[in-house]
């Protein structure tokens, strides 16, 4: 490999780390505070806008939402400082099993875990 | 073979803007968000892209050296005007390259990652593809070279486009003067062009120059109606970073493999589209906005009506 091109490359990896490194130490994410009710709803509405909301259950730790909307659930899980919302069908997710207190949902491309309660699910809120 | 490559050159300017813009923001006198994976993640896209450029770079060249022994004109590469001629040409077809790297899927693959951030900020800007050269969109720029513009003085202009739309990406920069933003791109309308809001979807596809949104119909001013919310319409699930780069190559060959009557239209349709309508595109989600729009609109008469009563 070209000398020049190495310790261009080498330079530049060292510049990413020290950005990141900034970047992680300057504290300015986006404020993601553990979700309640509202925020949860108000999230839905975002995310998921010509859904009605029939139930919700809100994670133990407010990182993650599941909704029933007729047949299908609507997840919403918290990434980095933002939220990925995917949804699935409703008998998959009352199906799904929980494992030393979390629940994990099989979505198309994303698997979150989610705190549960009391270890339970489905949840009273699906009852 | 050494050439002037002005995006080289700009790299510590690079650096040290979106250090100044962390620090700023630190210290409350910038709006600017940044999570350290997001960032890592827009860097390491870029330091990537860099190699993936070095590696295809080669060969792109030489075909744009092959079109230019073809030429119609012989352009000189010292004349002002001919520079002027190709500021405008260069700006135009990077509209076009833009515009058809949102509205197909094939080429909206390459540049994706480029939007996956939920971030806007300096280090977005260096979300850059790794996939671009296989995608072929460079074939775009060849009718610059086959008219007469020598490939060092395209390459050139490119790298001003590129270093232009840095700065373009920030949040800390409300809006340009008027006249400024009437002309030219800027980071106002290009919050608009990353927005996953269905109102916002398909638009700003500038360069420079943001007159050409304004001439083809796909320009949308920012508002305060609705906050802007950065990324995609699905936002990824992970901070992998090769499933950043390479996630709607995989969904192409997914859709491909199953529905093999069908693959044209999954390759070549807007992002979203299906062959059973299962799926939304951005027409189908801006349909939707204006009908809850409407429904929303019709509410709201209802009810002043019924409290006037």
């Amino acid at each position: 490999m070209d000398k020049a091109l190495l310790i261009q490359l080498l330079g530049s990896a060292v510049a990413v780390s020290l950005l990141v490194a900034i970047a992680a130490w300057a504290r300015i994410p986006r404020p993601t505070p553990p979700l309640d009710a509202d925020g949860a709803r108000a999230l839905l509405a975002v995310e998921f806008p010509d859904d009605p909301v029939d139930a919700l259950w809100i994670a133990a730790d407010g990182a993650g939402v599941v909704a029933r909307s007729g047949d299908r659930a609507l997840v919403v899980w918290r990434k980095g400082d933002g939220y990925v919302a995917r949804d699935l069908a409703w008998s998959a997710a009352l199906a799904a099993k929980p494992d030393k207190g979390f629940l994990r949902l099989k979505t198309a491309d994303g698997a979150p875990r989610l705190a549960l309660n009391d270890g339970a699910w489905p949840p009273r809120e699906f009852a | 073979m050494k050439t002037f490559d002005p995006v080289q050159m700009a790299i510590p300017f690079f650096v040290l803007a979106v250090i100044l813009e962390i620090v700023l923001a630190r210290l409350g006198k910038a709006n600017a968000r940044y999570e350290a994976k997001d960032t890592a993640m827009s860097l390491t896209m870029g330091l990537g892209s860099s190699i993936a450029g070095a590696i295809l770079g080669g060969a792109i060249f030489a075909a744009t050296v092959w079109v230019y022994q073809h030429r119609i004109f012989t352009i000189p590469m010292t004349a002002v005007w001919a520079w002027v001629i190709l500021f405008f040409a260069e700006d135009l077809t990077y509209y076009w390259f833009h515009r058809i790297a949102h509205e197909r899927r094939f080429w909206w693959a390459s540049h994706v990652n480029h939007h996956t951030s939920t971030h806007y900020n300096l280090s977005t800007a260096l979300r850059q593809t790794w996939t671009g050269g296989v995608a072929g969109t460079w074939l775009l720029w060849l009718p610059l070279s086959f008219l007469g513009f020598p490939p060092a003085m395209v390459a050139i202009q490119k790298g001003v486009s590129l270093i232009y739309q840095f700065w373009i990406h920030t949040e800390a920069i409300k809006k340009m003067p008027p006249w400024f933003e009437a002309v030219f791109n800027t980071p106002s309308h290009h919050r608009v062009h990353h927005a996953r809001n269905a109102r916002y979807l398909d638009a700003n596809y500038a360069g420079i120059l943001i007159i050409w949104d304004r001439m083809f119909g796909t320009f949308i001013a920012e508002t305060d109606e609705e906050k802007i919310r950065y990324g995609t319409v699905k936002n990824l699930a992970s901070f992998n970073l090769l499933t950043n780069v390479f996630h709607e190559w995989i969904g192409i060959g997914k859709d491909v493999v199953r529905h093999p009557r069908h693959a044209l239209g999954y390759m070549f349709g807007p992002p979203g589209w299906s062959h059973d309508g299962s799926r939304d595109t951005s027409h189908t989600l801006k349909a939707k906005w204006r009908a809850r729009l409407e429904r929303e609109g019709e509410k709201s008469t209802a009810s002043e009506a019924h409290a006037a009563e």
